[in-house]
């Protein structure tokens, strides 16, 4: 991360290619189809890259990258939700169709983790999907590490009714 | 189901691999590949927590000494030494958390909203045990007149610890508002305890504490409302 803050255009690459697949995982995890995964990627990583200066060297990378994709994604389903809100008031009007999400390997981690609530599902994701500690995810979604620790128990107590019933 | 037969059921899921389109990752490359220079990262902590203070406290003083420091004479060394070391203490926490906002991913020591509800507990706990002159003259014409004074003084604050803000990545508006509104209040009433002579008790616990919460709230609209306003234009 400092080499990249310092302009070298290899590490940039490096972290962009290392760091994809779990931030695109975290945003197909969070209800997002394949395409709306893409966008939100490809919009972080322009964000991250338009804040580079505000990365610390010394402190964790992951919390720093989650707030920012986490910030990005909130805009995203805001922006959304105004639009739709918008198309839903005009009559007559056909709706296009969301594309499907297509078949993935990160389907069956959807599919697990979809009864959780948004809030739950992103505590679960980053803890157990991008193995963050409870300080990082704290840091990352800006509460308490008691808060995360709620999150993730009560998570748990769903998914357990859940995989009990499946 | 026990909890080790979770974490294996996600941890199954999540080793399955997952790709990303390699042409999107091209595309994110090539973007940052056009614009990327050196850049320098933001100053320790600690420097921003000052800048936001020296800042804040400037405008109070400033302001206090123009308006005149009739407040700061009229005060015993007691009082003095009470009064704006509750004052300086609040500075900086809340300098510190301003400063915190900059940065994604900062450890939050406290929420937001706790140090200005304890500041104005704590305000109102010092007042009340220093002043005893229960009088009410002019209760509410002197009092809004030190309101206003109070908030006209917290806006250049709050404008400043805005351009510092923005120097940083805010992620979230409503606290981050928040917290700049209620520094810029704690420099509004500083410059009201030095320039304000009136210590009746009831026109400091209300009027002067009230910059307080009021700049606090204000911060957190005025953040919120620019942050959709940036969203949706």
């Amino acid at each position: 991360m400092a080499r990249y803050q310092r302009g070298d255009f290899a590490a940039a690459t490096a972290i962009v290619r290392s760091l994809s697949p779990q931030l695109h995982r975290f945003f197909m995890v969070q209800s997002a189809g394949r395409a709306d995964a893409d966008d939100l990627l490809q919009e972080t990583w322009l964000r991250i890259h338009k804040v580079r200066h505000t990365y610390r060297a010394g402190e964790p990378v992951l919390p720093w990258l989650y707030a920012i994709a986490r910030h990005i994604r909130v805009d995203h389903y805001r922006k959304t939700r105004r639009r739709t809100g918008r198309e839903e008031r005009m009559e007559g009007i056909p709706e296009v169709a969301a594309p499907a999400a297509e078949p993935s390997a990160a389907m069956d981690l959807e599919a697990l983790l979809a009864p959780l609530p948004e809030s739950q599902r992103e505590v679960v994701e980053m803890l157990k999907v991008a193995g963050m500690t409870l300080e990082e995810v704290a840091r990352a979604t800006s509460s308490s590490v008691g808060s995360v620790k709620q999150k993730a128990h009560r998570a748990y107590e769903k998914l357990r009714g859940w995989l009990r019933e499946g | 189901m026990k909890d080790r037969e979770i974490d294996d059921i996600l941890a199954r899921a999540a080793k399955a691999p997952h790709d990303v389109d390699p042409a999107l990752l091209d595309r994110v490359t090539e973007s940052i590949g056009a614009s990327l220079t050196p850049v320098r990262p933001l100053p320790a902590a600690w420097l921003l927590t000052t800048a936001f203070v020296l800042m804040c406290g400037s405008v109070a003083v400033v302001t206090a000494s123009f308006l005149g420091l009739h407040g700061l004479e009229n005060l015993g060394s007691l009082e003095r030494a009470a009064i704006f070391s509750v004052l300086a203490i609040l500075m900086v926490l809340m300098a510190a958390i301003c400063a915190s906002q900059m940065i994604p991913g900062s450890r939050w020591r406290t929420f937001p909203v706790v140090l200005p509800a304890l500041g104005s507990v704590a305000l109102l706990a010092v007042f009340g045990v220093l002043f005893h002159d229960y009088g009410t003259e002019n209760f509410v014409a002197q009092g809004i007149v030190c309101l206003r004074a109070g908030l006209f003084t917290a806006i250049p604050a709050a404008v400043a610890s805005w351009l510092l803000l923005r120097r940083g990545f805010v992620t979230g508006a409503a606290s981050a508002g928040l917290i700049a509104g209620s520094l810029a209040g704690i420099a509004g009433i500083t410059m009201l305890e030095l320039h304000c002579a009136n210590f009746e008790l009831f026109h400091v616990m209300l009027w002067h504490t009230a910059v307080l919460p009021i700049s606090g709230a204000a911060g957190a609209l005025l953040a919120t409302a620019l942050r959709r306003f940036i969203r949706f234009s």
